[in-house]
């Protein structure tokens, strides 16, 4: 049979040529789901550590006047509980979770109303913001001549509602 | 045998007979039988005219307190009688004007927010030979900043003068009574005596400044002591009860006065909406004798959320 003809050479060529393709776009998908996983536990903790903070409230504000306010250690609060949660990460991070935890913008608005300075939005209830820029590993994408750190900006907003 | 029964019976009756002690209870209330002094020139009785009543608190001054947030104005009174008779004019409230602004040798004072405060105007009398003549218009101030937040939510005696003139008691006796019951009298129509305005109050610690509201996080413990004042002083609480309101999880509904109330809320109420609480405090103090008074107490439960 003359039409059959033998393409046995070409499959083999077409394998070496499209597997590492085929490779990399794996790793590749791979990396970035890995980084949405990380990119989720960074948001959780912050969020977490922001909750923690406006649970810690102000006893004495409150026997005196009936009203939630926040702790005055509210940010400190929100930075331990960010740097723990982190923690639990740390393989994904590039730098110690508590070093990431001090270097994030922490805020806390103890009376409302309040407008945010850094985000300008107006807050009607007692309030802890954090932001922070957490960089986390990327090993691929620093392979595929990206960048091998990928930095993560979150911001968490919590207030008792 | 009945008749040996009988005689020991009358034996034993006869034994043991006292007069009967009998007492007639209004006795002492009936005006003396008068005793005409020879000699003596009995001044006719005036009686006083409606609503006028012998004094036997004579006003001292005015007393403005300040505790933390909660300032009250009340009038301290010495339990003395000057001879003098008075009558109650206008009871006001805060902020209402009355025909008598003006005219009280001691004045009325405003509040921090400008209104008038809340009490109640006397005219005080004096008796001449030609009757009962006025004298002077006095203000007896009661008031406090945090009584009215609580009367945004009535409740009796929060804060607001009682209706009975409370400075003043009934028509002037006659002469057999009044050596032991200064004030009392014989006349038609006895007063009730008069009742000091119990201030209510819900704290969140045993000494902490009374709440009209109060913001909790969903789900958390605290602990509320119901208390009661009788003008600037604190009274001691007999027992209490929840009778309205949703009290989210209680330990328990009532308690003794040393026992605060405990709960947590574990929903939140509708929106725009509180949980009104409202407590019957039962004080039984010499000062105030046997009385119960409601307290309420807005509650609002917050729970920390994250914010879009």
């Amino acid at each position: 049979m003359s039409w059959r003809r033998d393409d046995g050479g070409s499959a083999m060529v077409t394998t070496i040529v499209l597997a590492p393709i085929l490779l990399v776009v794996l790793a590749g998908v791979l990396q970035l789901g890995a980084l949405r996983v990380a990119a989720a536990r960074v948001r959780a903790a912050a969020d977490l550590a922001t909750l923690v903070a406006v649970n810690d409230q102000d006893d004495g504000e409150l026997a005196r006047s009936g009203a939630l306010r926040l702790a005055a250690d509210a940010t400190d609060v929100a930075r331990e509980y960010f740097a723990r949660e982190l923690d639990l990460s740390a393989p994904f991070l590039d730098r110690p979770a508590i070093e990431i935890a001090a270097g994030a913008d922490v805020a806390a608005y103890p009376s409302a109303p309040a407008v945010d300075a850094r985000t300008g939005r107006r807050y009607d209830h007692p309030t802890v913001r954090l932001a922070a820029d957490v960089p986390v590993r990327t090993p691929v994408f620093g392979a595929l001549i990206l960048r091998p750190v990928t930095v993560l900006h979150v911001v968490a907003v919590s207030s008792p509602r | 045998m009945k008749r040996r029964a009988a005689s020991l019976g009358l034996l034993l009756v006869s034994l043991c007979w006292s007069p009967a002690l009998g007492r007639d209870l209004d006795e002492d209330r009936r005006p003396a039988p008068a005793t005409p002094t020879p000699g003596a020139d009995p001044a006719p009785y005036v009686a006083p005219p409606p609503g006028v009543y012998y004094v036997t608190d004579t006003y001292v001054a005015d007393v403005v307190t300040s505790t933390g947030p909660l300032t009250t104005y009340t009038t301290t009174t010495v339990h003395q009688s000057t001879g003098s008779y008075a009558r109650v004019l206008e009871t006001v409230g805060t902020g209402e004007a009355s025909v008598y602004d003006g005219r009280a040798f001691n004045g009325r004072r405003a509040l921090g927010d400008g209104r008038l405060i809340a009490g109640t105007y006397y005219e005080n009398y004096v008796r001449t030979d030609v009757g009962f003549e006025a004298v002077s218009i006095v203000f007896f101030q009661d008031d406090a900043e945090l009584a009215r937040l609580l009367a945004a939510t009535p409740s009796p005696g929060v804060g607001r003068p009682q209706p009975t003139p409370s400075r003043s008691s009934g028509p002037i006796d006659s002469g057999c009574c009044a050596a032991t019951r200064p004030g009392r009298t014989a006349g038609p129509a006895p007063t009730a005596p008069p009742l000091r305005p119990i201030r209510p109050g819900i704290s969140l610690l045993p000494a902490s400044v009374p709440l009209a509201g109060l913001e909790v996080l969903r789900g958390r413990a605290i602990t509320l002591w119901p208390r009661a004042f009788v003008d600037d002083r604190e009274v001691p609480v007999r027992s209490w009860a929840v009778i309205r309101g949703d009290a989210g999880e209680p330990a328990t509904m009532n308690g003794a006065g040393g026992v605060p109330f405990r709960t947590s809320w574990p929903r939140l109420a509708n929106p725009g909406s509180t949980f009104d609480l409202v407590f019957r405090i039962e004080v039984d103090t010499p000062e105030t004798g046997h009385r119960t008074v409601e307290a309420t107490i807005a509650v609002v439960v917050r729970s920390p959320a994250l914010v879009d």
